[in-house]
């Protein structure tokens, strides 16, 4: 039975403010399911007869080759660099993660960029051969081309997590497995992928994940998936209930997704509990051996970060005189600011949920972290929905406080506002910033916070004087991480900017769209610059912890 | 009766049985009591029960006739004016001995902190030490620091967990005795838990020993440790 005592013994600051924000994210998510039963109109008829079918097929034919080819790419590099000992490793083991500082739209019209008609490929090849390329080799904007974009700039969360895996918890059965005479390949195959399939999968589906939530290839490559099609349907056609239908059957695949990952993680744990880690013996390549190791590093490198980059440079130092102005000042405010704004209020969420949570760890807490790390596993085109659904029902229920203030007052006001992108911002990134902050606290435990208890002070005041000065750190890296993926964020931001208002990701995607690739190099610059340092920064961090 | 427990009983969360079943004690004032018992015996959830840090499932605690928790009161930790020394003795990392220390002084003004400050400092013999940090000091050091943190801001009843389990064997005999002296020259009324017969026997005026959550042996330590 509960007792009045144990009830009030629990609401604090901590547990009211945490509520508040768990239902502040439900209710956009709500929204979707009670309208998905609202009766089908002409156009969803239209859609489910004629281009359901192609939304389904392309997203399930970019998923699927791009989780098979970032397998093999990301699992093949992670066992490279894990084991052996070749030319410039110690370069290319955070060299590979740096695909990710570049958003796959801006790869995606780099490359477009690079290998068209006027691209230094076939203009070199033209000029100074006199070779007429066939262009049908050369086109990447078709699906191919999404999947090559998609892999070759996302197969780096595969990589990151399955070599962090084998080295820390192979080395012992590698090296038996060596003992008992098996060859490098035998131990890859038989050892070495059975063991690290929970961190593969882990990897992957954080790939397919970001192929579902993206918006900017598919649509500048002209390809229908669920992301286009839920923009046009809500801009185009202005048909919310459509729209809605159709971003329930993408949380539906993204639904099955998840299942299917603990499904294929679940059933076998081979993590050890061994908290002793000895790092694995490098065997050292030689001779040819070695610049094979080299030249496929070197060429994964130079596809996913290298030539794009200084591709990128080469059109800023064409267009920097036309591009930067006082406009592309504000560009630059709009773009940090939002993202400052976002990004602290993203920590000061998370921290409140997080404290609650662990000082909790009850049932009730535990729905609360599922609930906060839901959001990065529903694409952002479904959360637009949601987002605005629920801000144009706020805005309707606040109608006459509005008129209250002005007599003159527009209808809709939150629903115009950039408060609309910070939410959805907030709904989106809050478990990547929950995520840090909840090891944060792992770390430290509960027992100062207990000793500060029984020495007086409050749990707010605790906060405030122990546990937010011993999670500093945890709080920094969260806050870099969530800063960085809103700057590079494009859906949301698409389609839920206030009119007029730009930032660097939008601008850049625009110019790209309308033919201006070399007009969109700076904008991307300076994303990816930001990008690389806080990978830097991670990179630098994390290998501290190590030690 | 300063201190009365009746009929304490606690589950943890997820856990099969009671840790603690039907635990009734009174305690005087200026008493030094241990609770001994193996470890499992839940003679550490009894110190958590009295600091506030976990809520009994019935029963209640009263510390000089105020209820602190029955079934319809809970007093949070930080009202209980009960002071605990940890185990590991959880000082903070990022705070000097002296910032320790003050830590729970803050209704005191700065004269009255640095005065207080003297005065424990003085009393586990740690004068000279204050401005260093807690990984600077030695495991005897960071036991008296946990120590004075605890007794600054005199409180009515200290709690002490296993204060003796991480130092080296020597050093636990002088800083019983040490112990000891501290406690009779505060006049404090304390309670502490401990696996180890010679801490009970050194230090306690009264011995109560637990077994799963239950007592089955109280007296004097000369009584009950007598084969």
């Amino acid at each position: 039975m509960i007792k009045v005592r144990d009830i009030k013994s629990n609401i604090n600051l901590w547990s009211i403010l945490s509520l508040i924000f768990i239902i502040l994210i439900v209710l956009p998510n709500l929204n979707i399911f009670i309208n998905i039963f609202n009766e089908s109109n002409q156009n969803w008829n239209h859609i489910k007869e004629y281009l359901l079918k192609d939304y389904i097929i392309n997203s399930l034919t970019l998923i699927m080759f791009t989780g098979l080819f970032t397998i093999f790419i990301g699992t093949s590099l992670s066992w490279l660099i894990s084991v052996y000992d070749f030319p410039f490793r110690n370069f290319f083991k955070w060299g590979l993660i740096l695909p990710l500082a570049i958003p796959p739209y801006i790869g995606a019209y780099t490359y477009n960029g690079l290998l068209n008609y006027t691209g230094v490929i076939q203009s070199f090849l033209r000029n100074f051969y006199n070779i007429q390329v066939n262009q049908k080799y050369f086109n990447v904007m078709s699906i191919k081309g999404a999947i090559f974009i998609f892999t070759i700039f996302l197969f780096p969360y595969v990589y990151i997590i399955t070599k962090s895996y084998l080295e820390k918890q192979s080395s012992s059965l590698i090296e038996n497995a060596r003992v008992l005479g098996r060859n490098s390949m035998e131990t890859f195959v038989y050892v070495v992928l059975p063991i690290s399939r929970g961190a593969i999968i882990g990897g992957v589906s954080l790939v397919i994940l970001e192929v579902l939530n993206d918006y900017g290839v598919v649509k500048y490559f002209g390809i229908p998936t669920f992301s286009t099609a839920i923009f046009k349907t809500w801009f185009s056609m202005g048909d919310i209930d459509s729209a809605v239908k159709l971003a329930s059957i993408l949380m539906f695949l993204v639904f099955i997704i998840l299942i299917l990952e603990k499904f294929l993680r679940g059933r076998k744990k081979y993590s050890y509990t061994t908290s002793k880690i000895t790092p694995i013996s490098r065997k050292r390549l030689k001779g040819f051996k070695g610049k094979l190791a080299f030249s496929f590093c070197f060429l994964i490198f130079s596809i996913g970060f290298l030539i794009p980059t200084l591709q990128l440079i080469h059109w800023s130092l064409l267009t920097y005189k036309d591009i930067l102005n006082i406009r592309f000042v504000k560009l630059i405010v709009n773009s940090l600011s939002i993202a400052l704004i976002s990004s602290v209020l993203i920590i000061i969420i998370a921290i409140v949920i997080a404290n609650y949570c662990r000082l909790k760890n009850n049932f009730l807490s535990k729905i609360y972290s599922k609930t906060t790390l839901v959001g990065y596993s529903i694409p952002g085109a479904v959360i637009s929905i949601g987002v605005i659904l629920f801000f144009i029902n706020i805005d309707n229920r606040l109608y006459w406080v509005y008129k209250m203030i002005n007599k003159n007052s527009a209808k809709l006001v939150l629903s115009t506002s950039i408060i609309m992108l910070i939410f959805a911002y907030i709904m989106r990134f809050l478990a990547i910033g929950y995520n840090s902050i909840e090891s944060g606290f792992e770390k430290v435990g509960n027992k100062f916070f207990e000793a500060s208890r029984t020495l007086g002070m409050g749990i707010t005041e605790t906060f405030i004087k122990v546990d937010f000065k011993m999670i500093k750190p945890a709080i920094l890296s969260g806050f870099i991480l969530v800063f960085v993926d809103i700057l590079k964020e494009l859906p949301l931001t698409l389609i839920l900017r206030p009119f007029n208002f730009n930032t660097l990701s939008t601008k850049a995607f625009e110019y790209a769209s309308d033919e201006m690739i070399q007009e969109a190099s700076i904008a991307s610059l300076i994303i990816i610059i930001i990008s690389v340092i806080s990978i830097y920064f991670f990179y630098k961090a994390g290998n501290k912890e190590e030690v | 009766m300063f201190l009365k427990i009746e009929g304490l009983k606690f589950r943890y969360k997820n856990a099969k049985e009671e840790t603690i079943k039907d635990f009734s004690i009174d305690i005087n004032k200026g008493e030094t009591i241990s609770i001994f018992g193996e470890s499992g015996s839940g003679k550490s959830t009894i110190l958590r029960l009295l600091a506030g840090l976990e809520i009994p499932s019935s029963g209640l605690i009263k510390i000089d006739n105020d209820m602190i928790v029955n079934d319809k009161n809970f007093v949070l930790p930080e009202q209980r004016d009960v002071g605990m020394f940890f185990q590991d003795y959880a000082l903070f990392p990022h705070m000097t001995v002296a910032k320790n220390i003050k830590f729970g002084l803050k209704y005191m003004n700065k004269k009255q902190k640095n005065h207080r400050l003297q005065e424990v400092l003085d009393l586990v013999n740690l004068t000279g030490l204050k401005s260093r940090y807690p990984y600077e000091l030695s495991g005897g050091q960071q036991q008296r620091v946990a120590l004075a943190r605890a007794l600054a801001p005199k409180p009515s009843i200290l709690l002490l967990d296993e204060p003796f389990s991480n130092l080296d064997t020597d050093l636990q005999t002088k800083i019983r005795k040490e112990l000891k002296k501290i406690l009779n020259k505060t006049k404090i009324t304390s309670i502490f838990v401990t696996h180890d017969r010679e801490d009970s026997k050194s230090i306690a005026d009264r011995v109560i020993v637990l077994n799963q959550g239950k007592i089955i042996d109280k007296g004097k330590p000369k009584d009950i440790f007598k084969s």
